[in-house]
C-alpha cells in the first residue's frame, strides 16, 4: 500500500480524532466486558466444579434385603478404612440454606474430604470462612450449638464462592446411620459439576452470556462506522487521486485496526481494573473469588484478536460495498429491502420450541440427548430471529404508517424508516435482545414465586413454625425434656404430637394426636374443647395447603409413641432459628427439623432465582451498552444528515419538531418488536420452566419485571435525549451554507 | 472607442507633448495597432479648435511635436461625461470601456463607480431582452439569446474588472 | 421603480451589520423591498449575500440593524424580525416565507409529492388536503408525473421545481431564492426560472432571488450588487 495514500487517510482533522476516540472507548467497553464474561462464565463453571462434591450422596449404606425377600431386615453395610458415612441433612439459617455435610469415619480412614485433612471427629466440625464468620457473629443458641466445636475452616480450594455457607460435621456412626436423612457410604467424592437442572443452568447461563455478548458486538460495529458520510467524501478523494477500490478498502481496515487495536488494550487493562469490583456481584447467593474472574492471555490475545479483525474485516467490506467511486457516492446507495423471508429463522426457532413443548408432554420422547440441543438451539434461533425479522416488521409498521401518517413529522420519520430499515432497527437491536432475555428470567422467576413463603391459613401448618419427626428409639422422657426446653425459651412453644406407631414404623398410621388445647398453637381453628384431638397426619407436610380438622378422639396420648414435635414461634427470625437449633441439638430427632419457611431458599427454587439475579445484572449491562448504542447510532444517523435536517429548520422547522422525528425513528422499530421480544421471552422461559418440572407453574411476572423493563426503556430514552442537545448545535445555520 | 476622448484622459492626468502623447496612448491602448502620428496632431487640432486643450507657447522650430498641450476646463468635463455616462451595450463597446477604465484609474478618478453604472446598464438591456423573450418565437428568442449571451460576457469582463482595479491601478500607475 | 417606491416596502433592513468571528460579513446594509417586485441580489462569492438574505429571512439575527416585516398597509401589522426570538422567527419563515436552494434540499427518503407537503403538515393542514394541494402545485409546474418518485430518481432541474413547489406550498408572502439555478445547465435554469416566476407573478409573490448570473438577474425587476458586506454604489436605497 502506497504510504503515502495511508498518510492522507490517517491524517486528522478534528472530526477524525472524535471518531477514532469515539471507537477507541467503544471497543475498550467491549472488550473488557467481553473478557469480564469470558472470565465468569469459566470462574463459574470452576465454581461449579469446586461445589460438585457437596452434591455427593454416596452409594448405599445397606446391603439390599437377600433373595428380595420384603421381610428380611436389611443390613448395614460396616465402615471401611477407605470410606466414609456421609448424610446432608438440610441446614437453614435465616433464609439461607447452609450445606451441612455429616461424616462418620473410621479414625485411620484413608478417604478425604476436599478442604479439610481429615475428616472431623464426632462433635467437632469444619466450616468454610463465611459461615464460620456467621456462627461467631451470631448467638450461639441461634447457630453455633447446632455443630459442635471449631476445628478449623475449609479451604478454598473446595468452596465454590466466598459466601458459600458449608459445614463438615464429625458424627459418630450410629448417629449419622440412625437419622432419617439417607446416609450413604462415600469413597470417592463426585467431580461432576451439573446438577438435575443442568439443562435449564446452562440454557440461563447461554441466555445471559449471550444477551451481553450481543450488544457488545453492536456497539463495536455501530462505533466503527462512525461519522460514514465525511469518510465517504474522503475516499472519493482517495480515488480520484488514483487509488483503486481494493486500495480503499484495506486503508479503510488499517484505519480500524489501528484505534480498535488501542481500545482493546485498553479494554484488558481496563478489565483487570474492575475485576474486583465484578467479584463483589453475587451470582446465585455467594461472591465469586476475584481469582475465579481472572482470564489468562491467551482469552485477552484471543478477543483482542477478534475484535481486532472483526472489525477490520467490517470496515473494509463496508468501504467495498458502499462502491465509492472518484466522484463519491454518486446516488444514495439504496438499502437492500427486506424481504419476507427473514422469518424464516424465527419459525424455525418457534418449531424446536414446539417439539419440545409436545415432547414434555410424552415421557417416553423426552431424553436430554436432544431435548439440549432443541432447546439451546431453539433459543439461539430466537434470539437471532428477533434480530433478523424485526427490519422487515419495522419495514411494514413504517409503510403502514406513512399510509396513515397525519403530520410531518410522522411522514417525515416514517419515509426515514421504510427507506433504512434496517439501520433503523438496528440501533434498538441490542434493547430488544435485552427485553428478550429479561423476559425470560421474569417468565422464570414468576414460576418461582409461586414456591415461595406461603400466607398463613388457619388448618394448615403456620409457616412460622418448625417441625421434626421424633426418632422412633428416642424416650418418651427425652421428648418431653426437650418440649419442656423449648417451652422454657422465649417466643417459642412446642407441642408434642404422637402416633399409633413411631415414625417410619410400620405402627405408625395416618393420623396423629395431640392434646386438644395444643390445636391453638398449630393454627387449628375447628377442634374439640378438651381431651384428646386426631388430625390427618398429612397436616406435618410443609406442602399441604388443604386445611385439616381436627376432631375429638377417646386415645389417651401416653399409650401412644411421640411421633413429631411441632415449635410454634413468635416469627422473628432469632426465635426461628432458636427452635432449629434446640432440634437440630437434640438427640431424638429423626431428621433435620423443617419449616415452610425453608423452601423460600431451598433447593432449584434457589439456583435459578440466583441465576436470575445475574440475568438482570447481565440484563443491566446488556442495557447500558445498547442505550450507548443507541445513542452513538442515533447521534451518526443525525450527523450523517445534518445539513437536511439544517435546511428544514431553515424553512421554520422547530427544533422541537426535529426531536420528535428522532424519538420517533428510535421508538417505531423498538415498540414494534418489543411486544415480539416480551412474548417469545415468555415462551422460552415457559418452556424451561416446564422442563423443571410439572411443580413449576408459571405467573404474571413480579414488579421486578415491569421496573426492569421501564428501566431499560428509562435508559433508552435517556440515551435518545441525550442527543438532542447535538440535535440543535448541529443542525444550526452555518451547516446550510454552500462551501 | 474613441481616439480623440482617450487622449483628452491622458492630458488630464499632466500636460504632454504631442510626441509623448502618442507614446502614452501606444503604451495602453495600441498594443494591436499603434496611432499614426498624422492622426495624433489632426485630433489635437481638433480638441484645441474646440477648446478642450491649450497648446502651451512655442518652443524650438515650432513643429506639433514640440508643442506642449494642456487640458482646459471644458475638456475636463468633457472626459467626465464620457467616463460617467454608460454606453449602449454593443460590440465596439468593449475597447471604449477599456479605455474608460484606463483613463479614470490613470487620473485618479472612480473608475469603480464606472464600471457599476455600466453594468447597471448592462443589467436593464439584459432585464429588456429577458421581458423580450417572454411569449417570443423561437426564433426571436434565440436572437434574444444570442445578444444576452454577449452582453453577459461583456458583464463577466465587468465584474471581474472590477474585481481587478486594484491590481490594475497599481500596476497602472507604477508604469 | 418609481412606482413601487410610493408604497411602503414589504421587508425593509437598515444599518445591517454581522460578523462570523473576526469575519465581517455584513458592514452596514440597507435595503428596501417592496410588495410583488422580484429582487435579484448579486455580487461575487463572499461578499456576504447570503449571510445578507439571511439576516433578511430571519435565520440568523443580525449583529446590529434592524429588519421590518410589514405585510399589509395596516400599520399594526408590522414585525420587527431582527428582534424576534428563535421560536417566533421559525413560526415566521414557516408561514410567511419559502424558501429555495441550490441543491439537496430535499428529504431524499420522501417522494417528490410527501416532500411539497411537509411545510404544509407543519402548518396544520390536513394531510389528505396537503396532498391534493401539492399535486396541484406539482401539475402546474408540469411534474404530474413524477409525484412518487423519490429525489434520487429526478433529475436536477425536476428537483428544483419539486423545491419550488414546496416553497410556495403555503402561499408564502416572499420567496427567497438562494442559488436556484446554480447546479443547472442554461435550458434546464430557463425551466426553472420561467416557471418559479410565472407563479411567484400570479400569486403576488415577492420573490428575493441571489445570484451571480447575469442573465439568471435578468429576469427580476431590479438587480442590487453586495460587494464586501456592502450594498455596491449605484444600488443604494434613496435617503
Amino acid at each position: 500500500m502506497n504510504v503515502a495514500i495511508l498518510r492522507l487517510a490517517l491524517a486528522g482533522s478534528r472530526s477524525a480524532v472524535g471518531r477514532l476516540a469515539g471507537i477507541m472507548a467503544g471497543v475498550a467497553i467491549g472488550v473488557c466486558l467481553l473478557l469480564l464474561l469470558w472470565g465468569a462464565a469459566d470462574g463459574l463453571a470452576q465454581r461449579d466444579a469446586r461445589g460438585a462434591w457437596l452434591r455427593e450422596t454416596g452409594g448405599p449404606a445397606y446391603q439390599p434385603p437377600v433373595d428380595g425377600d420384603p421381610h428380611a431386615a436389611s443390613v448395614p453395610i460396616p465402615l471401611g478404612p477407605d470410606t466414609m458415612l456421609v448424610a446432608r441433612p438440610a441446614e437453614h439459617f435465616r433464609d439461607s440454606v447452609i450445606n451441612r455435610v455429616d461424616v462418620a469415619a473410621l479414625p485411620d480412614t484413608s478417604a478425604r474430604i476436599p478442604g479439610i485433612p481429615a475428616p472431623p471427629k464426632p462433635g467437632e466440625y469444619y466450616a468454610s470462612p463465611a459461615l464460620q464468620e456467621l456462627i461467631q457473629e451470631t448467638p450461639a443458641d441461634q447457630l453455633a450449638d447446632r455443630f459442635g466445636s471449631f476445628a478449623g475452616t475449609i479451604g478454598n480450594e473446595a468452596l465454590p464462592g466466598r459466601d458459600s455457607l458449608i459445614v463438615v460435621t464429625g458424627a459418630t456412626e450410629s448417629e449419622i446411620r440412625s437419622s432419617n436423612g439417607g446416609a450413604g457410604l462415600v469413597s470417592e467424592f463426585t467431580t461432576n459439576p451439573y446438577g438435575d437442572n443442568a439443562l435449564a443452568y446452562r440454557t440461563a447461563f447461554l441466555a445471559g452470556g449471550l444477551a451481553v455478548l450481543f450488544p457488545i458486538l453492536l456497539l463495536i460495529s455501530i462505533v466503527s462506522n462512525l461519522g460514514a458520510a465525511q469518510r465517504r467524501e474522503r475516499f472519493a478523494t482517495l480515488r480520484l487521486i488514483g487509488a483503486t477500490p481494493g486500495t480503499v478498502a484495506r486503508i479503510s481496515a488499517a484505519e480500524a485496526a489501528v484505534p480498535c487495536l488501542a481500545g482493546a488494550l485498553l479494554g484488558i487493562a481496563l478489565s483487570a481494573l474492575v475485576r474486583p469490583l465484578a467479584a463483589e456481584i453475587p451470582v446465585n447467593g455467594t461472591r465469586v473469588f476475584i481469582d475465579d474472574l481472572a482470564t489468562d492471555w491467551t482469552a485477552a490475545a484471543v478477543v483482542a484478536a477478534a475484535v481486532v479483525l472483526s472489525a477490520m474485516l467490517a470496515a473494509g467490506q463496508r468501504t467495498l460495498g458502499a462502491g465509492t467511486g472518484p466522484l463519491g457516492v454518486t446516488r444514495a446507495m439504496p438499502e437492500p429491502m427486506p424481504t419476507p423471508r427473514r422469518a424464516l429463522p424465527l419459525l424455525a426457532g418457534f418449531l424446536c420450541l414446539g417439539a419440545l413443548a409436545f415432547a414434555a408432554g410424552v415421557p417416553e420422547l423426552r431424553s436430554p440427548w436432544w431435548e439440549i440441543p432443541f432447546m439451546v438451539g431453539g433459543f439461539v434461533l430466537i434470539m437471532a430471529g428477533l434480530v433478523i425479522i424485526g427490519p422487515w416488521l419495522t419495514l411494514l409498521v413504517s409503510r403502514a404508517g406513512l399510509r396513515f401518517a397525519r403530520s410531518a413529522i410522522s411522514v417525515i420519520a416514517s419515509s426515514r424508516i421504510a427507506a433504512t430499515p434496517s439501520a433503523t432497527f438496528r440501533s434498538v437491536a441490542g434493547l430488544v435482545i435485552a427485553v428478550f432475555v429479561v423476559s425470560i428470567f421474569a417468565g422464570g422467576s414468576s414460576a418461582l414465586r409461586n414456591v415461595g413463603v406461603p400466607a398463613a391459613v388457619p388448618g394448615v401448618l403456620q409457616p412460622a413454625s418448625v417441625r421434626t419427626f421424633i426418632d422412633p428409639a428416642a424416650s418418651p422422657d427425652a421428648v418431653d425434656a426437650l418440649a419442656t426446653q423449648v417451652n422454657g425459651t422465649a417466643g417459642l412453644h412446642a407441642t408434642v404430637a404422637y402416633g399409633s406407631g413411631g415414625y417410619g414404623t410400620d405402627e405408625s398410621g395416618d393420623q396423629i394426636y395431640i392434646e386438644a388445647a395444643e390445636a391453638v398453637w398449630l393454627g387449628l381453628t375447628e377442634a374439640p374443647d378438651a381431651g384428646t384431638a386426631v388430625l390427618d397426619a398429612g397436616f406435618l407436610n410443609a406442602w399441604n395447603r388443604e386445611p385439616v380438622v381436627a376432631s375429638a378422639s377417646p386415645a389417651i396420648l401416653p399409650e401412644l409413641t411421640p411421633f413429631a414435635i411441632i415449635v410454634h414461634t413468635d416469627a422473628a427470625p432469632e426465635s426461628v432459628d432458636r427452635a432449629r437449633t434446640l432440634l437440630v441439638r437434640s438427640r431424638v430427632a429423626a431428621g433435620p427439623p423443617m419449616s415452610p419457611l425453608d423452601d423460600a431458599a431451598t433447593g432449584s427454587t434457589r439456583l435459578v432465582a440466583g441465576l436470575s439475579a445475574l440475568a438482570y445484572v447481565g440484563m443491566f449491562v446488556a442495557v447500558s451498552i445498547s442505550a450507548i448504542s443507541l445513542a452513538v447510532a442515533t447521534a451518526s444517523a443525525m450527523l450523517d444528515r445534518k445539513r437536511i435536517l439544517g435546511l428544514m429548520r431553515l424553512m421554520g422547522m422547530p427544533a422541537s419538531s426535529l426531536r420528535r422525528i428522532v424519538t420517533r425513528e428510535a421508538a417505531v422499530p423498538l415498540l414494534t418488536v418489543l411486544l415480539l421480544a416480551v412474548g417469545l421471552g415468555f415462551l422460552v422461559a415457559w418452556m424451561m420452566v416446564t422442563s423443571l418440572g410439572p411443580a413449576y407453574k408459571m405467573d404474571w411476572p413480579g414488579a421486578d419485571y415491569f421496573t426492569a423493563l421501564g428501566l431499560s426503556l428509562g435508559i433508552g430514552a435517556a440515551a435518545l435525549v441525550s442527543t438532542f442537545g447535538l440535535l440543535r448545535t448541529s443542525t444550526g445555520m452555518s451547516v446550510t451554507r454552500f462551501e | 472607442m474613441n481616439n480623440s476622448l482617450a487622449l483628452l484622459g491622458l492630458l488630464q492626468r499632466q500636460p504632454s507633448y504631442g510626441y509623448d502623447l502618442k507614446h502614452s496612448y501606444d503604451r495602453y491602448f495600441g498594443t494591436e495597432k499603434a496611432l499614426a502620428f498624422g492622426q495624433v496632431y489632426a485630433t489635437l487640432a481638433r480638441m484645441a479648435r474646440d477648446e478642450f486643450i491649450l497648446a502651451l507657447g512655442d518652443e524650438t522650430g515650432g513643429g506639433p511635436d514640440r508643442k506642449q498641450y494642456r487640458i482646459t476646463e471644458a475638456g475636463q468635463e468633457r472626459v467626465s461625461d464620457w467616463l460617467f455616462t454608460p454606453d449602449v451595450p454593443s460590440e465596439n463597446l468593449q475597447s471604449n470601456l477599456f479605455a474608460k477604465t484606463v483613463i479614470a484609474l490613470l487620473t485618479d478618478d472612480d473608475a469603480a463607480r464606472l464600471l457599476e453604472l455600466q453594468r447597471a446598464e448592462h443589467m436593464s438591456r439584459m432585464r429588456a431582452l429577458t421581458k423580450l423573450k417572454q411569449g417570443a418565437s423561437i426564433l426571436q428568442v434565440l436572437i434574444c439569446d444570442h445578444g444576452l449571451f454577449h452582453i453577459e460576457a461583456d458583464l463577466r469582463w465587468i465584474d471581474l474588472t472590477g474585481a481587478r482595479l486594484a491590481q490594475l491601478k497599481k500596476e497602472l500607475q507604477g508604469a | 421603480m418609481n412606482a413601487q417606491a410610493q408604497t411602503a416596502p414589504i421587508l425593509s433592513a437598515r444599518g445591517l451589520r454581522h460578523s462570523f468571528g473576526s469575519t465581517e460579513a455584513l458592514r452596514g446594509i440597507d435595503v428596501d423591498i417592496h410588495p410583488g417586485e422580484v429582487l435579484a441580489v448579486m455580487g461575487p462569492s463572499g461578499s456576504g449575500k447570503s449571510t445578507l438574505l439571511h439576516c433578511l429571512a430571519g435565520v440568523i439575527t443580525p449583529d446590529a440593524g434592524s429588519v421590518t416585516y410589514q405585510p399589509g398597509p395596516a400599520v399594526g401589522q408590522s414585525v420587527t424580525i431582527s428582534s424576534l426570538n428563535e421560536a417566533g422567527r421559525s413560526r415566521l419563515r414557516l408561514t410567511e416565507f419559502g424558501f429555495v436552494f441550490q441543491f439537496g434540499q430535499l428529504l431524499p427518503e420522501l417522494s417528490a409529492l410527501d416532500n411539497v407537503t411537509i411545510p404544509l403538515l407543519l402548518n396544520g393542514t390536513r394531510r389528505k388536503d396537503a396532498l391534493q394541494r401539492s399535486a396541484e402545485l406539482l401539475d402546474r409546474l408540469g411534474l404530474q408525473d413524477n409525484g412518487t418518485k423519490r429525489p434520487s430518481e429526478l433529475s436536477g432541474g425536476q428537483a428544483q421545481r419539486v423545491a419550488v413547489a414546496r416553497a410556495l406550498a403555503t402561499a408564502p408572502k416572499i420567496l427567497f431564492a438562494d442559488e436556484p439555478t446554480g447546479s443547472l445547465d442554461s435550458l434546464a435554469a430557463e425551466n426553472v426560472l420561467t416557471q418559479m416566476l410565472q407563479l411567484v407573478r400570479e400569486a403576488g409573490t415577492t420573490l428575493v432571488m441571489i445570484t451571480h448570473d447575469p442573465r439568471t438577474a435578468a429576469y427580476a425587476d431590479r438587480e442590487i450588487l453586495v460587494r464586501d458586506g456592502a450594498v455596491a454604489a449605484g444600488y443604494q436605497v434613496a435617503p
